[in-house]
């Protein structure tokens, strides 16, 4: 099997490394947008059950039929308030891990393990 | 709950592919036979094994599921596949421009591993419209965990079918990457094995958080009462 | 007779008993593979087969046409409550497996009994070969009774029923299909049967079959649970 010459030999070797650095690039991007998404979501449900709080404090006390759910002392309507505000800006570290949101107005929680445990 | 040392694994597995890869260009020395295109096979190969290793471990995961019950074993069975047949995707390639490397085609049927690869990646890549079939979700986990368990019995079956349909006339391709490799070399294999090894448990945790925090965000919208969003609700195997 | 051992007579009794009275699978089974023959021998532009021509062009026939089979299998039970009554009975479950199993082996062969002879009729020269092959056939269709049955039970509980059997079924055949036309090929050579590795074919085959077979029992349970 004779050897192919460097020039030549080089191109395959270096599609076959260039093919699983795609793949992962891919990958990662995939998750990425994942990602993004439960942060977006995250923070429009955070919104609105602080809406739901601030309303259910002001307005009638039991009456609130869609509320009773998330009674306070739950820990579930309490925790999202909890979450810093949007000016979060900590990095997500790991590497090629590239977790920059496009948005210019997002903020970056540093792990969603911080989603609280209900 | 997954995401703890996410970091940790992710800086070691970045490590380890560097490592490995310094060891590929600058270390290992050059086949006596094949010269500069025998290192795609500290690539190939080591994607290769984790692949396998990941099959195997979604059907382990699978008989995990089907004796608790506990849903999270079907998540780590679901996802185990899902990441190894990424890999196996990248075994396939890689594995095509090896071969075209070596005999000038994009691909021989002569090579038994590699066909038993193709074939057992075949059977995990109906993993997904199989499930994705049925509609009832506790089904839909038991199911997809019988399936995990035949496709396991499947895998060693399969090899010892393909290589015994080999004629013998043909010598094998790759023999150089078993026995007989200098001690050089199978430090390098040994090395990128490692670093393709952390890399899946990686991606799997990664996958596996992500699915998490999903879960999550569910029972807290279910929990606060909030408007469900518009989109077709998913199918896809979920963890909480 | 044990509560299993009834149970396994029963349905197996009854599903072979419904078949015989309907005709419902059976002959669309036949029809299909002459049919396929003779695409076959266009397709090909041969009017004989030996070797490993003659072996392909068999088994993926008949390959095809137990699909057609299987994605009948279950459908009875499915849609009159079979599973309903068998998750109540106090029996053990894998008794449907077995009965189920033993069904479409049954099928099987019988496919093979009209199925064979008219391909012997097609493309061969001699039937010396057809009683190796039959016992061949015999194995290769155990492992695809035991597989069948399994990917049938899951299928017809699914969405894409009719798509599913095809799609997961042939990618699981494809050892069983290795071993099988590596014992038929040197049997359809020209020169008379041969035996080359025949012994070595047949225990994949059975080993195959005992695999499928044994996973089949181990996890049937978990398929009929609600």
């Amino acid at each position: 099997m004779p050897a192919l010459p460097l020039d030549e030999a080089g191109k395959y070797v270096a599609g076959a490394y260039v093919v699983f650095v795609v793949l992962l690039v891919v990958y990662v991007a995939i998750m990425a947008t994942k990602l993004q998404r439960i942060e977006r979501e995250l923070r429009e449900l955070a919104g609105s059950a602080e809406q739901a709080k601030g309303s259910q404090g002001g307005g009638a006390g039991p009456g609130g039929s869609g509320r009773s759910r998330a009674e306070p002392g739950s820990p579930v309507a309490d925790a999202p308030s909890e979450q810093p505000p949007v000016d979060e800006t900590k990095p997500s570290s790991g590497p090629g891990h590239d977790l920059t949101p496009p948005g210019p107005d997002d903020g970056r929680a540093d792990h969603v393990e911080g989603v609280p445990r209900v | 709950m997954y995401g703890k040392g996410l970091r940790t694994l992710s800086i070691a597995t970045a490590a380890a592919l560097a490592v490995s890869l310094t060891l590929v260009f600058f270390y290992a020395p050059l086949d006596a036979d094949q010269g500069f295109v025998q290192k795609i096979f500290y690539l190939h190969v080591p994607l290769s094994i984790m692949a396998l290793v990941g099959f195997v471990l979604g059907g382990v995961f699978a008989v995990l599921h089907l004796r608790s019950g506990e849903g999270r074993w079907d998540a780590h069975s679901y996802v185990s596949i899902h990441i190894s047949v990424i890999f196996g995707v990248a075994v396939l390639i890689t594995g095509s421009i090896w071969a075209k490397a070596s005999w000038g085609h994009w691909w021989v049927w002569d090579e038994p591993t590699l066909v038993s690869f193709l074939i057992v990646f075949l059977m995990y890549a109906t993993y997904y419209p199989f499930r994705y079939a049925i509609e009832d979700r506790a089904r839909q986990a038991r199911y997809a965990s019988v399936f995990a368990i035949l496709a396991g019995a499947f895998v060693p079956l399969n090899f010892i079918a393909v290589r015994m349909a080999q004629s013998l006339v043909h010598p094998r391709v790759f023999a150089t990457a078993d026995g007989g490799l200098p001690g050089s070399m199978m430090l390098t294999f040994l090395v990128s094995l490692l670093a393709m090894g952390l890399l899946w448990m990686t991606l799997v945790r990664l996958e596996l958080t992500a699915k998490s925090a999903s879960g999550q965000l569910k029972r807290l919208r279910r929990a606060l009462d909030a408007p469900p969003r518009g989109e077709a609700p998913r199918i896809a195997p979920e963890v909480s | 007779m044990t509560p299993a051992r009834l149970a396994f007579a029963a349905i197996l009794g009854k599903d072979l008993r419904t078949e015989l009275r309907t005709l419902q699978s059976l002959p669309a089974m036949a029809l299909f593979a002459v049919t396929t023959f003779v695409i076959f021998r266009f397709g090909l532009d041969r009017t004989s087969l030996s070797g490993s021509l003659g072996a392909g062009v068999i088994w993926a026939t008949l390959l095809f046409a137990a699909i057609l089979g299987i994605n009948r299998l279950f459908v009875a039970e499915r849609a009159d409550g079979g599973f309903d009554a068998i998750r109540l009975a106090p029996i053990d479950r894998t008794a449907l497996f077995a009965a189920k199993a033993a069904a479409l082996l049954v099928y099987l062969l019988a496919l093979e009994l009209v199925v064979v002879p008219v391909f012997a009729v097609f493309f061969l020269d001699s039937a010396a070969a057809l009683p190796p092959l039959a016992a061949a056939l015999l194995l290769a269709d155990l492992g695809l009774a035991a597989t069948g049955t399994l990917i049938s039970s899951m299928a017809v509980n699914s969405r894409a029923r009719d798509l599913l059997v095809p799609l997961v079924l042939l990618p699981l055949a494809v050892p069983l299909s290795i071993a099988a036309t590596g014992a038929l090929e040197p049997l359809l050579a020209v020169g008379g049967p041969g035996y080359h590795r025949f012994g070595t074919w047949l225990a994949v085959l059975a080993l195959y079959d005992l695999v499928f077979l044994l996973v089949g029992y181990a996890v049937f349970d978990f398929l009929l649970e609600d």
